[in-house]
């Protein structure tokens, strides 16, 4: 039963100066699944990325998302609509406590005036209670109970990813962006994350996910190559590694 | 923890019974130290929280004191009026001014906020109808409360500091709430911020006219404690000076406001016993502070505890 798309991608193209970064890309992502996207360095995933998250206005294209155009709303309402993203420098809140990281991630599942917050009203006491309890079961979850009280910035690169992860979950995202989530993290870790990833889909996330790392990419049920632009293969995994076109471009053999 | 409450209630104890016992040029100084914690609260937010260099303070300071002077000496309303009057313009005007500027980040929004001191400090002088210009306006009578007229710095020190007790509950509050939260996410990180569906915009803007207002009700204690204002109290350097409170005391830090607003209010008038030196004397004292404590003094304490903590689990291991 092919699943109604979360996200279409149609014809999006962009330039950064002279240089065409998308050519008109094109494919859906059907909800409930894991969509990867692989390509070598250069070829436009994380512009496509920056593209879906609100961070950059392609030039060309459109982009709906549950059926509706996205490309006028803000970072934030995507955000609010469950379109959640992560970076491939894992951006945690240095500064703050693991736990505070992830408190931050439920912050927009709850509502107070700012006048409320300066007043401390039951009713700004109660969600904070409620963003407490939520972060506190993440933390649970996430295995991050014993990094709980740490400032971030002390965490290695793994453990920042899977607080990276934890703190986009918690708000109930619909459709979470993966970007390069294998970046600097060894083997074990990977295999970690690859657990992380099937569960989370399992619970009806769906995931598209950009990685050079073709161990990690057998997770996603279709892949789409880029290169220099534009998508030159598509399907599934098996598929992809048997494709002449991508075993040039992109596995150079 | 009775440790605290004890410290606390020493403080509590020292502060209720200081004015008494100083003279009353001193008592002076504490009640503008007051008045000086409530302005600097403000920016302390803007700084420690959302990183923002706040240097127009010293313009809602003066739309206080000119709302306060000119309601209650022009209007001859009664002093509240004043207060709210002056409250809700700077507001506004934050609202409205602070859409516009906190676009901007770093350098170029502290130049901003510079530019709109500027601004405000030639309007204040050129417009002489409203504030008197120059010469000012003077006669503004002392605040009564039910009949208790607020006369002597003694007096009227319990007042203002009751008012800069309750702002700092206030931010307090803000800083631990869900906005608190936000903020320092924002600090950190806007990026991540705006993927997790934080208001960047917004928030700034709100803490801007926390910012203000707490400005404004400054402006409002002075005028009531001075008596007279004229454009002189509102320039630049009084915005200026006005940012020197976190800087010094440290962002973060409630008592850190304190202490940076004891500096700025006291050590010049300590200072100026000197003769003409003292301006370089400030200047060079500040350049310590700045350049040896960068986290402010009460980073310094932060870290002299620490440093004993550290020492004290060296001896037991």
């Amino acid at each position: 039963m092919p699943a109604e798309p979360i996200l279409s991608l149609n014809e999006i193209g962009h330039r950064f100066g002279g240089l065409n970064v998308l050519r008109s890309v094109t494919f859906d992502v059907p909800e409930g699944g894991i969509v990867g996207l692989i390509g070598p360095n250069g070829s436009g995933k994380t512009t496509l990325f920056n593209i879906v998250s609100g961070y950059i206005r392609p030039l060309m294209g459109t982009v709906a998302y549950r059926g509706v155009p996205l490309l006028r709303d803000s970072i934030q309402k995507r955000g609010l609509a469950g379109l959640v993203r992560t970076f491939q420098t894992p951006q945690v809140f240095e500064q703050m406590t693991v736990f505070e990281n992830v408190m931050v991630g439920c912050a927009k599942l709850t509502r107070t005036t700012m006048l409320q917050d300066l007043l401390r009203t039951p009713a700004a006491r109660g969600q904070m209670r409620d963003i407490r309890e939520l972060a506190e079961a993440a933390c649970e979850r996430f295995h991050l109970k014993g990094l709980r009280d740490l400032p971030a910035a002390s965490l290695t690169a793994g453990q920042r990813r899977i607080l990276e992860i934890a703190r986009a979950v918690v708000g109930k995202p619909r459709l979470l962006l993966l970007d390069e989530p294998s970046s600097g993290l060894n083997a074990q870790e990977i295999e970690n994350l690859r657990d992380w990833i099937v569960r989370l889909n399992g619970e009806g996330i769906t995931i598209l996910l950009v990685s050079h790392d073709m161990g990690l990419m057998t997770v996603a049920h279709t892949v789409h190559t880029l290169y220099f632009g534009e998508i030159v293969a598509s399907g599934d995994m098996a598929t992809i590694q048997r494709d002449p076109r991508v075993r040039e471009v992109y596995l150079g053999v | 923890m009775t440790s605290r409450l004890f410290w606390i209630a020493v403080a509590l104890a020292v502060w209720a019974v200081l004015p008494f016992v100083v003279p009353r040029n001193i008592a002076d100084l504490l009640v503008f130290t007051g008045i000086y914690s409530i302005a600097g609260l403000g920016i302390g937010l803007l700084l420690g929280h959302c990183g923002i260099v706040n240097l127009a303070q010293a313009t809602f300071y003066g739309l206080g004191a000119y709302a306060s002077a000119y309601c209650t000496v022009m209007m001859g309303l009664p002093s509240a009026v004043g207060f709210v009057a002056g409250a809700v313009i700077s507001m506004a005007l934050a609202y409205v001014i602070g859409r516009p500027i906190l676009r901007l980040t770093g350098y170029f929004l502290a130049l901003g906020t510079l530019a709109l001191s500027a601004i405000a400090s030639a309007l204040f002088f050129e417009w002489d109808w409203l504030t008197g210009g120059t010469l000012g306006i003077g006669g503004i009578p002392k605040l009564d409360l039910f009949g208790f007229v607020l006369d002597r710095p003694s007096r009227y020190y319990f007042f203002v500091w009751i008012v800069a007790f309750a702002c700092m509950a206030v931010a307090r509050n803000l800083v631990n709430s869900r906005t608190g939260l936000m903020l320092r996410a924002m600090r950190d990180s806007s990026t991540a911020a705006a993927s997790l569906s934080i208001d960047l915009q917004g928030l700034r803007t709100r803490v801007f006219v926390v910012c203000a207002l707490f400005g404004s009700l400054a402006g409002s204690l002075f005028a009531h404690h001075a008596s007279f204002v004229s454009t002189q109290s509102f320039t630049v350097d009084r915005s200026i000076s006005f940012l020197l409170i976190p800087v010094i005391g440290g962002a973060t830090s409630i008592p850190g406001i304190v202490a940076g607003a004891v500096f700025v209010t006291f050590l010049p008038e300590f200072l100026s016993k000197l003769g003409d030196i003292h301006q370089i004397l400030f200047g060079l004292a500040l350049v310590a502070v700045v350049v040896m404590l960068p986290d402010g003094l009460m980073g310094a304490v932060g870290r002299i505890r620490a440093w004993r903590a550290a020492r004290r689990g060296g001896d037991a291991g």
